[in-house]
């Protein structure tokens, strides 16, 4: 290693001190001091969140329902905060991992923001999160539902993530409960997403712990459109059942694939939550008919009344009936995040100062919040949730039809 | 010159001109050969020995170990060959517009897996409409509009961006082909966003039929005999007519035909619309397959035919074909034939692996390709 004497200029040093610093800052603005930073807000400017969700390509369905659930959340609380006005500037994390990247790098820019919202895809989180603590911003997570996100191993970059979306460990154990009620041996087949490989992990672990048998463990890449290669060795195992927690596209490809690999003929399939969109319906078409899929339980008796008088508004305001399963979540975020902000953001003078770290515990000190999902408390590794799950059944390949309740119906 | 004319030129010395007829005894002739090797060669000429040994070694291993283990039947085998097939003949298509070019202007059409996606598009709009009504002459009225949209923006590319170029003997031409390319993908991601749409189903293409062991959709069957009959016309017209000639002669020498009074303009522009032609077909068929369809889709599709031109010779046309159907099957046999063997998990993930590692071994066998550089007989 070059030794510090070699450094002859005394700016130089100068600055390599400033940057040996840079961690541990603590900043005093106004009435606040914080170690991650404080956000000064002067009177009248406004109060400014990020939020990176999937809002194009396949998958767009999930970040733009979420995206509304946020704007019904904003519309709740009149869109301001103490007299000043909440802005909300979305980027597109292209449910990927490059995209989730982007999407961070773009926000992190914006050092005004307080807080991020999102994002959608598990993949977009892993890459994207760490970038955001960098910049000591703490992020609500609307969409990931990847146990690695909220393990204990996650590692120093995510202390400023919480989800309000559930956990696949408890996703994969009820779809593997499910699947055991009709099947002895059963096929899993990813397409290598961070979300695919742990949600079909957590199912294997536990369709085996009950007795059932694993015939086959598949994968494919996230861009293959032939899938018939890999259905026909499937198919060969013969297992009773397949679960395929696959995106949009390659969902798609599957279901219509699967009727043309003869093995497959006495093989159910069940898929998961991300599929449950109109995208689906028009990708696969008549072959969406009777895929079963495992997501939330979003019947209203479930739910509550609240959630009732929620679909009323999201119907009236977007002209159509919720297009995903990740609205009441982007409402909830909103929700748990602006409860969090009431609980630290100091006011002198008009002027509003929010202490990063000070914000960042709050979220996590969330407790007994009422969201739209339920009861929200965020436990010291950033999980809210407590999911009641369902199995959802499309009736029709019409997309026009989408409609929770009715197409995909509930069946068990 | 370049390195790989100098490893042709070596392959032609080691490889050629040692008949066992000229030393008559067999024995004696490869003690000869041998030697006679052994003082030519360089450490060069040896790491590429082991490796071909190598490879030689790992696939055969691989291939005896999977067909022993017997776990797939005689008609999973078949699936795979129609899978294969059906991928395959997309492929030979998209791959002839790389090849075709290439072969008369010496460039690499980055754009044409784009000019691809535009023909599944372009076949899209007329789709709906034609279709529905159930008719089989709807179905060659999708495939026209696909080859004709294709064809045109082919043509169109051609004559905005690369011709002012062509001559310039710089990499500009390449340099626009990438800047055409995304062009072509922004275009349509405007005009039909960034989610896939969907072709509808074509009521004439349901249904199977059984052929032996194996039962084969009737969309994958379409799509393979309509797929040799692009080719077979492509290769009436290459061969057997006044511009196929002077295509010929463009690609031979372009300087000389201009002085025979071919008009190399024109040529060029005919072979850019034939290659787009092709790669509209490959377009309607794919999403005939596939139904699946979204903007940004040539770009895997491209680099996949651009394999397949390079593993057959890139510039020769029978290479193309063979190089797509080549690739298809590796990608639809080889997990199965190959990794699985190895008993590595979840083989299809690594389905591209296998057809571009293909796609090397094949380059290191043989540098110019299967079929090698036939088009062009003189090098620039």
């Amino acid at each position: 290693m070059a030794s510090l004497a070699m450094i002859k200029h005394p700016a130089a040093i100068v600055a390599l001190a400033l940057l040996t610093a840079l961690p541990a800052r603590a900043e005093t603005k106004g009435p606040v001091t914080d170690d991650n930073g404080v956000v000064e807000i002067p009177e009248g400017e406004p109060l400014m969140i990020g939020s990176f969700l999937a809002l194009t390509g396949a998958d767009a369905a999930l970040g733009i329902d979420a995206r509304r659930g946020i704007e019904i959340a904003l519309d709740r609380v009149g869109a301001t905060y103490k007299g000043h006005p909440i802005e909300i500037s979305f980027e597109d994390e292209t449910c990927s991992p490059e995209g989730g990247q982007t999407a961070a790098t773009r926000l992190a820019s914006n050092d005004q923001l307080v807080a991020i919202l999102g994002p959608s895809c598990s993949g977009a989180a892993r890459a994207g999160v760490p970038i955001l603590w960098q910049h000591k911003f703490p992020v609500v997570g609307v969409g990931p539902t990847s146990p690695t996100l909220t393990d204990p191993a996650r590692g120093p970059d995510f202390v400023g993530f919480v989800r309000v979306s559930f956990n696949d460990n408890a996703t994969g154990k009820f779809a593997a409960s499910y699947a055991l009620k009709g099947a002895k041996t059963a096929a899993t087949l990813h397409d290598g997403s961070t979300y695919g490989q742990q949600i079909v992990r957590t199912f294997e672990a536990e369709f085996k712990a009950q007795g059932g048998t694993i015939v086959a463990e598949e994968a494919v890449g996230p861009t293959d459109t032939d899938l018939r290669p890999v259905l026909t060795r499937i198919g060969t195992k013969k297992p009773d059942l397949l679960f395929a927690p696959l995106y949009v596209a390659a969902g798609a490809y599957l279901v219509r694939q699967r009727e043309e690999v003869d093995g497959l003929k006495n093989t159910k399939l069940l898929a998961t939550d991300p599929i449950m969109a109109p995208a689906f319906m028009t990708a696969a078409g008549k072959a969406a008919v009777d895929v079963k899929m495992v997501g939330i339980d979003f019947r209203p008796e479930t739910l509550g009344p609240a959630y009732q008088k929620f679909v009323e508004t999201y119907k009236s305001k977007y002209g159509e009936a919720p297009i995903a399963g990740f609205h009441a979540y982007g409402y909830d975020a909103l929700g748990v995040l602006m409860a969090a902000i009431d609980k630290v953001a100091v006011e002198k003078d008009g002027e509003l100062f929010i202490g990063r770290d000070a914000l960042n515990k709050a979220i996590h000190a969330t407790a007994g919040y009422e969201g739209l999902t339920g009861k929200l408390t965020c436990d010291h590794l950033g999980d809210c949730a407590s999911p009641v799950y369902a199995v959802w059944q499309f009736t029709s390949g019409d997309a026009a039809s989408y409609s929770l309740g009715t197409n995909p119906k509930r069946v068990d | 010159m370049n390195d790989d004319t100098v490893i042709a030129r070596r392959q032609n010395v080691d490889g050629s001109g040692h008949g066992p007829s000229r030393s008559g005894n067999l024995l004696s002739w490869l003690s000869d050969a041998m030697s006679e090797w052994r003082r030519r060669s360089t450490w060069v000429d040896h790491v590429m020995l082991g490796l071909r040994i190598a490879l030689l070694i790992i696939v055969v291993a691989g291939l005896t170990r999977s067909l022993t283990s017997n776990e797939y039947s005689a008609r999973d085998w078949a699936s795979f060959a129609v899978f294969g097939l059906t991928l395959g003949s997309i492929y030979a298509l998209v791959s002839l517009g790389y090849t075709m070019v290439y072969g008369v202007l010496r460039m690499i059409n980055f754009a044409h897996g784009d000019v691809f996606t535009t023909g599944a598009f372009g076949g899209l709009i007329v789709a709906g409409p034609f279709i529905e009504s159930g008719s089989t002459v709807g179905l060659i009225g999708v495939l026209v509009a696909g080859a004709s949209t294709s064809a045109a923006i082919a043509v169109l590319i051609e004559r905005v961006a690369y011709r002012a170029f062509s001559r310039s003997g710089s990499p500009a031409p390449l340099i626009c082909a990438i800047g055409a390319s995304f062009v072509l993908q922004y275009t349509i991601r405007g005009l039909f966003g960034t989610g896939s749409r969907a072709y509808p189903d074509v009521a004439a293409l349901n249904g199977a039929i059984s052929l032996g062991i194996v039962q084969i959709p009737l969309v994958q069957l379409f799509v393979i005999a309509a797929a040799l009959l692009a080719m077979a016309v492509l290769h009436v017209i290459v061969q057997h007519t006044t511009l196929g000639t002077s295509m010929r002669a463009v690609a031979e020498d372009r300087e000389a035909a201009a002085l025979m009074g071919i008009n190399s303009d024109r040529v060029v522009t005919l072979t850019f619309m034939v290659g787009g032609t092709m790669a509209g077909v490959a377009g309607v068929l794919y999403a005939l397959v596939f139904k699946q369809i979204h903007a940004f889709m040539g770009f895997t599709l491209g680099v996949k035919g651009f394999a397949a031109a390079v593993l057959g010779g890139i510039g020769n046309i029978p290479g193309a074909m063979a190089g797509g159907f080549l690739l298809g099957l590796s990608e639809s046999f080889g997990p199965a034939a190959l990794l699985s063997g190895f008993g590595i998990p979840a083989p299809y993930q690594l389905k591209d692996a296998i057809a571009y590692g293909l796609l090397v071994m094949i380059l290191i066998f043989r540098p110019r390709g299967i079929f090698g550089e036939r088009l062009s007989v003189k090098r620039m």
